[in-house]
């Protein structure tokens, strides 16, 4: 039996599918369940994830079977079927995925039936499987992209050796998917490579198209994506190399070189250049940054993608003291020994859990006259912590979901320029409330 | 046996003659509502939207020192993420402590489908109550356990004693109405069955000690005061400005005024039938409520629509005033605060008058806002109600009356409402809250139907409303450009054709 969460920071298959899919260029969702979990879930990231908000086809427009009492009785395949035609006929898109719900999984319609009737007569369309009580956000992800290229798409033909695509961002779960992804993309096409992120505005539905020709594919997670890595490698051949997102000059060096080495190039061009930027701009802050005593104690509240190389980058970039790392994803024992690295993690992810383990093992100052507390601390999670550490009197700044005391665009941090956002961000909230 | 014995609520669609698909006119619409016609309706084509957990979490999210357990599988609560947020800000403007609400879920998992969801949900409960101490627990149920069968009346019956907070059900399964209004029955239905809503001797009062030599006037006065004392019952869209636009209106009437059940804490929610009326501010949020009220504890109560432009303002406030003998001084009172009101609109006035506008939004509000712009000079081009059921009657009479050429749809459908602000090009979208990003990509003027931290109701409202009229077109350039970088996912063929031409009969 699973446990009961307090304030779940990811959603459900279903939620994880719809954001994937609402990130894709051309891919419509035909979401088979009742009427508002198309909208409810969609609005948890278009408002939770630094408003990412709607796209082409998702949120309130995303077609729905919209199931009702009649359906649970009598069946929803009727009203699916009637529900794909027409949204054939309404909605413009290259690729159409029929993902499902609690609701219509539990009264055992036949999706997949009634999916591959349409599928026979030549339309792009393929159903998954995404009932919340099968998985959170992240396995939706893994759900959905796991049809579209290893069900949906022929196998590649043809390999092109210098093509990589990405994995393990999870649209709106990790709020800077965007400008993580683009920053990836920057750094290994100035290396002379081809790269699929999917999920960015400059991505179209060709880049989904040649994904199954890649030379590599590059999990940017431990954990998230790595077994649709594992069965893409099964049925295109394509073989995956499991990572972690590099954030500032030291991690990014590393990742490049890595991949340099890989595919036979050389990546000190890249890398000396990334290094000339950041600590162009790195080094003018260091008067700020010495004087006004921004050194901190750092604690880490987010999924396990983010945990490692947040870990590191305030460690080795910042200098900070890094003194724990909570990540809030719901892992299994296997997933959780993945992420084992010189930075000791724990796993939670109740507000009360967390705010209460970081009390427990540093305890405040109860107006001792000598006492070594734990500050001054910079609590780097989700805008739950917000309280968390206003009651401590840390820092504090959103960069895990729910993120919604701020706005995200382009802004990412991994990379060379994704260090110095992060930097910029940090000490920003301490900047922005001067007078 | 009444609908409030049952521990489940009725969804809407079976206590009301009511739909969400329709198009036609105005006295179409109300006929169609009484012969059952728009019961049948439906579509070919649906966009996902909201359900009634939506508006029950919104609801609920807002009562003070509660805390929310989701019976759901795990995705079901997600939005609070950001409803909780809205709630703080609400508090704030109300002068309350502005925390946010914690809120737990059951996590139902494929093992807890098959085998019953019951006993983790009471670990649940128990859990928030230890964490927490909260005053109110909300057990939000969903479609899941509520097709399982789960027992939650019975854990809930069982839980009660063993934990100090109330502890509240409410039902809301998506799947058992298409209908979001269907959650304001469901919010009243946990909280009148799950909340003692009369006061409690020493809590509250103080009996008179035993023997005690009794006049009678202290018995007197209460019940004058009681006598006099308003509820005013508020709901999600309506804000603290509103409140206090009404408030102001109806003490100036003599009136104490109160408002709930949004924003009450369960200590004030006890004192609810310390009332002489209750006042509903829109015919589709609380009829099941102030009827309840009336058949417990004989407090009779007005429906009067919704007080926003001229006329409908001036209705409410002497439908109120019938009740206490005070037609006079209300019409006096209109009379006075529409002279004020309207040399302050004279030179919004020029700026509006014969801009063409489409309505979308909540069935009263587009009803009684179309005719009170309509009054004011404005071309009403189209109303577009999310849902409507017989509550909304007379506004539809109303419309029917003032607007009987009016084309009337009753849709939340976002391909409906881009199809007519394509084919219709009003000067002006009026419409609900979360369509506002979709009419700016269509490079059209608009402003929110409501919005709870901006002003609609009565005097001060229809100032605010002109005033923000006259503030959208006094720069478009935003929405005119974005709207050239966006492509739609309709087909062309569509807009060639009826927009309504998913709608089954």
């Amino acid at each position: 039996m699973s446990e009961f969460l307090e304030r779940p920071r990811t959603a459900c298959a279903l939620a994880g599918a719809l954001s994937a899919i609402g990130n894709l260029p051309d891919v419509i969702p035909i979401v088979h369940t009742s009427i508002g979990c198309g909208g409810n879930l969609a609005n948890s990231v278009a408002f939770g994830s630094g408003y990412l908000g709607g796209g082409y086809c998702n949120g309130g427009q995303a077609p729905s079977t919209g199931v009702t009492e009649t359906e649970i009785v009598f069946g929803g395949a009727d009203r699916l079927q009637e529900q794909i035609k027409n949204t054939l006929e309404l909605i413009d898109g290259k690729l159409y995925v029929v993902a499902t719900g609690c609701m219509t999984e539990m009264i055992g319609d036949d999706t997949a039936g009634v999916v591959s009737e349409f599928r026979d007569e030549g339309y792009p369309i393929l159903a998954v499987s995404t009932p919340s009580f099968k998985g959170d956000s992240y396995h939706g992800y893994d759900i959905v992209l796991d049809g579209i290229f290893n069900k949906y798409l022929p196998k590649a033909e043809d390999k092109n050796p210098k093509l990589i695509n990405i994995f393990g961002l999870v649209p709106g779960y990790d709020p800077f998917f965007r400008g993580d992804l683009e920053e990836i993309e920057r750094l290994l096409t100035a290396m002379g490579l081809e790269v699929n992120t999917f999920f960015t505005p400059g991505q179209t539905f060709e880049n989904l198209a040649s994904a199954p020709g890649a030379a590599l594919n590059i999990v940017l997670s431990r954990v998230w994506g790595v077994e649709l890595a594992e069965r893409f490698e099964e049925r295109h051949g394509t073989p995956y190399w499991v990572t972690d997102l590099p954030i500032g000059p030291d991690a990014t060096d590393k990742l490049l070189r890595e991949i340099a080495g890989r595919f036979g190039l050389d990546a000190d061009n890249v890398t000396e250049k990334g290094n000339k930027e950041f600590y162009g701009y790195f080094e003018r802050c260091a008067d700020a940054f010495c004087d006004q005593d921004l050194k901190f104690y750092a604690i880490t509240v987010t999924n396990s993608t983010y945990a490692i190389p947040l870990a590191r980058f305030v460690s080795r970039e910042l200098g900070w003291v890094h003194t724990g790392s909570f990540v809030t994803d719901k892992l299994a024992d296997a997933q959780k020994l993945a992420l084992q690295s010189e930075i000791p993690l724990k796993f939670a992810t109740g507000v009360q859990e967390i705010a209460r383990s970081i009390n427990t093992d540093h305890p405040q100052n109860g107006a001792q006259r000598y006492f070594d507390d734990l500050s001054p601390l910079y609590i780097i999670g989700s805008t739950l912590e917000k309280r968390t550490a206003a009651a401590r009197g840390a820092k504090h700044l959103s960069v895990s979901f729910p993120a919604y005391d701020r706005l995200i665009t382009d802004r990412g941090y991994a990379g060379y320029r994704g260090g110095l956002h992060l930097f910029e961000d940090l000490i920003g909230q301490i900047m922005g409330v001067k007078q | 046996m009444s609908y409030y014995e049952n521990g489940i609520p009725p969804v809407r669609d079976s206590r009301l003659k009511m739909g969400d698909s329709y198009s036609g006119s105005a006295l179409g619409l109300v006929e169609c509502g009484r012969e059952g016609c728009l019961l049948q309706k439906g579509r070919g084509f649906w966009q996902a939207n909201a359900c009634q957990m939506a508006l029950s979490l919104m609801m609920a999210t807002t009562v003070e020192n509660s805390v929310i357990v989701m019976h759901a599988p795990g995705g079901c609560g997600a939005l609070l993420h950001s409803l909780s947020a809205q709630s703080a800000k609400g508090r704030a403007q109300r002068g309350k402590t502005p925390a946010s609400v914690p809120w737990l879920s059951t996590n139902l998992s494929e093992a807890d489908v098959i085998g019953g969801g019951e006993k983790k949900l009471r670990e649940t409960i128990e859990y928030a109550d230890r964490e927490f101490r909260p005053e109110i627990i909300f057990v939000v149920v969903t479609c899941a356990p509520s097709i399982i069968g789960d027992d939650v009346e019975e854990v809930v019956r069982q839980a009660r004693p063993a934990v100090s907070a109330d502890v509240v059900s409410l039902h809301c399964p998506g799947f058992r109405s298409r209908v979001v209004a269907s959650a304001y029955d469901t919010f009243y239905h946990g909280i009148l069955r799950g909340l003692n809503l009369s006061p409690e001797p020493r809590a509250d009062f103080r009996p008179p000690p035993e023997g005690c030599p009794d006049d009678g006037l202290a018995e007197k006065k209460y019940r004058y005061q009681k006598s006099r004392t308003v509820n005013v019952w508020n709901a999600t869209s309506i804000g603290a400005a509103d409140e206090k636009e009404v408030e102001r209106l109806l003490t100036a009437l003599g009136l104490k005024v109160r408002f709930f059940a949004e924003y009450s804490s369960r200590d004030e929610l006890r004192l609810v039938a310390e009332a002489g009326l209750n006042v509903s501010m829109c015919n589709v949020h609380d009829d099941y409520m102030l009827k309840y009220l009336k058949e417990k504890y004989g407090i009779p109560y007005v429906i009067a629509g919704m007080p926003i432009g001229f006329r409908h303002t001036r209705e409410w406030l002497l439908r109120i005033a019938g009740h206490f003998g005070l037609e006079k001084q209300a019409g006096t009172l209109a009379d006075h605060e529409e002279g004020l009101a309207r040399r302050a609109i004279e030179p919004f006035l020029e700026q509006v008058r014969g801009k063409s506008v489409l309505m979308c939004g909540g069935v009263v509000r587009v009803g009684s806002e179309a005719t009170a712009l309509s009054e004011l000079g404005l071309n009403v081009l189209g109303i577009r109600a999310y849902h409507y059921d017989e509550g909304a009657e007379p506004v539809f009479e109303d419309v029917g009356e003032n607007l009987p050429d009016t084309p009337v749809s009753v849709s939340n459908q976002l391909f409906e409402m881009t199809h007519q602000i394509k084919t219709l090009r009003p000067d002006l979208v009026i419409s609900h809250n979360g369509t506002q990003g979709y009419i700016a990509k269509l490079g059209v003027p608009s402003i929110q139907l409501f919005n709870v931290d901006s002003s609609f109701f009565a005097y001060s409202g229809i100032y605010q409303i002109l005033r923000r009229i006259v503030f959208e077109f006094k720069n478009t350039s935003y929405r005119e450009r974005l709207s050239r970088h966006i492509k739609l996912p309709y087909r062309q063929s569509y807009f060639d054709g009826d927009a309504f031409k998913y709608i089954k009969n």
